[in-house]
């Protein structure tokens, strides 16, 4: 055997063992969550990991509608937490959920955030038909909850004409956060958490009231790895460690 | 140091060519003096000189295709170079035909709009005078079959035509020759020299050529100037006295 | 349901024409010039072609958004904002497409002999006439396979345009923007369809692109 070989396989027993041994030891979970809980959750995973050594939480963040698709397709995810019920619902219908798992968890409030640079604040929803707000961002009603909730609340105001041709969409509550913090557009629907998040570039204006309360169910996806370690996630969002956290973001009990 | 040959009455009438040209050319470590003078009072003077001498390079001078040329380039009374004037024109004002020892004929344009290249600018038509004068030429040059060929269906006697009549359309006050024949192969060389003797006697442009074969010189030429290594090292009024060939020449730029 | 269509045709032929126009004039330029940097100037007219669409995108939402470089001025002194516009989407699909027009250019002009625009000077021609009655004509082979593919990059340009042009129906939502929303909001039939009609134009504009290339011989 030339050297070359020799350290070819030296390379390769040296991968297999990483390999190998990344996946026998740890305990590894995939959480899927809405974006508006990126914050919450990073800090509650890593409470969860110290509270249980040997657990590794890998988290995916974005709207809840492209989450569901990703399921729907097969994504190997553990827990599921999205930002409305209706999401939940539809993978309820596909059976993609493991029965009897599914949970409230918390609850939130939509809001209408402006730049922090903008001169006026609008004091009612009706403002936003006025001249000064050219641009108002929302999340894509079909696959972003806040995006929906927005569309609800506008059309319940009677606004739903006059602001018609004003929506810039987001593919996410995140997105939608973002064009308001830079200032690239002149109002935007976020929730109440994630207007906390960027409390130096944006500023509430008012709170949105909903037709249907804001509440965000968590649920153990069917198939996955591990059941007993996506259940003991799910008890820690719900139970005083995860609460506790998630009020320190803005949530509310659900 | 460059040795001339003056005609026993310099003055009046200018001589047909007069030139004096230094320049510097640089390629990677290599480096080639050019400082070549002479004068001539004959309708056709031959240039010789070995493979890298500078001949070449001092048709591109007088042609004004060199940048950096220092000096000065008289035909008859026209001045086309005269550094201690601040004058150099750009080879597009100099009136100088070339052929080019390729013919560099443009290859996606017939024989006759090869010939109204030069008379024809972009956005306008070309004179009257000019296009008679073209007629002319392709009866001359025996190209009127040929009128609507491409370059790469002609041959090479008949390229050649073609090139020498493209450069003289434009009524150009010198005729730049540059190693006419040497892009034919050996037995159509002989033919063709007469057929360029017999061409040459009617034009009545002054003419000069560049070549290395002793045999062009008495068939085409009426003086001969003599270059190696970048300088003139001798000139003569008499054809048929035609110095050897044999000086090596070096850091050249081939 | 065409509406992505017509948006999408209208935005990559006006980036072709756009990068176009840069592309051939830049080739030109950089195949007759030697100057200290150029493989710097060339390296950065290559960027975007390897750039991540996103790196892309935030770069020209740094320049051109609300309060971009370029932005805040276009704001202030015209009114414009680029930003959620589908003139937007042109600027960014153009700067897609422009590496592929420069290097079919400039590879194409620096493979024409120079000795045919040496013999044009002598034949009185200046520059730009050198460029239009031969460059142009005798490198146009190399320089419109670059505008077909430039056409093609632009047509599926995605990801730059998201950031900048957003995601607005029937203003800014082109064909593969469509595709992603409709597989995001889980409408298989309505992806399928948009792929399907992307594929058959793209696949149209290959057939064709190819037939021209063939019959100039």
């Amino acid at each position: 055997m030339t050297s070359w070989t020799r350290s070819l396989r030296h390379g390769a027993l040296a991968i297999a063992l990483l390999l190998g041994g990344t996946l026998a030891q740890a305990q590894e979970l995939v959480v899927s969550a809405a974006a508006s809980l990126t914050n919450a959750f990073r800090s509650i995973g890593a409470a969860f990991e110290k509270a249980r050594p040997g657990a590794r939480v890998t988290f995916n963040f974005a709207a809840s509608g492209p989450l569901l698709a990703q399921i729907r397709q097969g994504a190997p995810v553990d827990v599921f937490a999205s930002a409305d019920q209706d999401t939940m619902d539809r993978a309820a219908r596909e059976a993609l959920l493991a029965a009897g798992t599914r949970a409230d968890f918390a609850r939130n409030s939509l809001v209408l955030i402006v730049p922090a640079s903008a001169t006026r604040t609008p004091g009612a929803l009706a403002d936003l038909a006025g001249p000064g707000y050219a641009r108002i961002a929302t999340g894509t009603p079909a696959s972003v909850p806040a995006g929906r909730y927005a569309a609800q609340a506008v059309q319940q105001a009677g606004l739903g004409a006059a602001l018609a041709s004003r929506w810039i969409q987001g593919e996410s509550v995140r997105q939608v956060l973002n064009y308001v913090a830079r200032g690239e557009v002149d109002a935007g629907f976020v929730y109440r958490t994630d207007a906390l998040i960027e409390r130096d570039k944006t500023r509430i204006a008012l709170t949105v009231p909903t037709a249907t309360p804001v509440s965000y169910p968590i649920a153990r996806v069917a198939g996955g790895r591990d059941d007993a370690l996506a259940d003991a996630f799910i008890a820690f969002v719900r139970g005083a460690d995860g609460q506790r956290i998630l009020e320190g973001f803005g949530f509310s009990r659900p | 140091m460059s040795d001339v040959v003056r005609a026993p009455s310099a003055i009046d009438p200018p001589p047909v060519l007069d030139l004096h040209v230094r320049a510097t050319l640089a390629s990677g470590e290599r480096h080639f003096a050019l400082d070549a003078a002479f004068v001539s009072q004959a309708a056709r003077t031959a240039l010789v000189g070995a493979s890298g001498s500078g001949k070449s390079t001092v048709l591109m001078a007088i042609a004004g295709l060199l940048p950096g040329v220092r000096g000065h380039v008289r035909i008859g009374a026209r001045t086309l170079l005269d550094s201690a004037a601040g004058l150099d024109l750009p080879a597009r004002e100099r009136g100088v035909g070339v052929v080019f020892q390729d013919y560099a004929l443009f290859p996606h344009l017939t024989v006759l709009r090869n010939l109204e290249f030069g008379v024809r600018r972009l956005g306008h038509r070309a004179a009257p005078a000019d296009l008679a004068h073209i007629e002319a030429l392709l009866d001359r040059f025996d190209l009127r079959a040929l009128r609507d060929a491409l370059p790469r269906h002609l041959s090479g006697g008949q390229r050649q035509r073609v090139a020498l009549a493209r450069a003289l359309a434009p009524r150009p006050h010198l005729l730049l020759l540059d190693e006419p024949l040497s892009a034919l192969d050996i037995p159509l060389r002989a033919r063709l020299r007469i057929e360029l003797a017999e061409m040459l006697e009617r034009v009545r442009v002054p003419t000069l050529l560049i070549t290395h074969d002793p045999a062009d010189v008495e068939a085409l030429a009426q003086a001969v100037v003599r270059i190696d290594d970048g300088r003139v090292t001798g000139a003569t009024r008499d054809a048929a006295v035609c110095p050897g060939l044999s000086s090596p020449a070096s850091g050249s730029p081939g | 349901m065409l509406t992505p269509l017509w948006l999408t045709l209208k935005v990559a032929i006006l980036a072709t024409l756009l990068a176009g126009a840069a592309g051939i004039a830049l080739g030109w330029w950089m195949a007759h010039r030697r100057f200290a940097g150029q493989s710097l100037v060339d390296a950065l007219l290559m960027l975007p072609m390897v750039l991540p669409p996103t790196v892309l995108g935030y770069y020209l939402i740094v320049l051109i958004g609300r309060n971009g470089v370029l932005g805040r001025h276009l704001q202030a002194w015209f009114g414009i904002n680029l930003m959620f516009t589908w003139q937007g989407a042109v600027i960014a699909a153009s700067i897609v497409a422009l590496p592929l027009v420069y290097k079919g250019a400039r590879a194409a002009f620096e493979e024409v002999d120079g000795r045919f625009a040496q013999a044009a000077r002598t034949l009185g021609a200046g520059e730009f006439e050198i460029f239009v009655r031969i460059a142009l004509p005798l490198a146009v082979r190399g320089i419109a396979s670059g505008l077909m593919l430039a056409f093609a990059r632009a047509m599926g340009e995605f990801g730059a345009t998201l950031m900048i042009a957003g995601n607005l129906p029937g203003r800014t939502q082109t064909l593969s923007i469509a595709v992603y929303d409709a597989v995001q909001a889980g409408d298989d039939a309505q992806a399928l369809w948009l792929t399907a009609v992307i594929s058959a134009v793209c696949a149209t504009v290959l057939v064709i692109s190819g037939r021209l290339l063939r019959a100039r011989h």
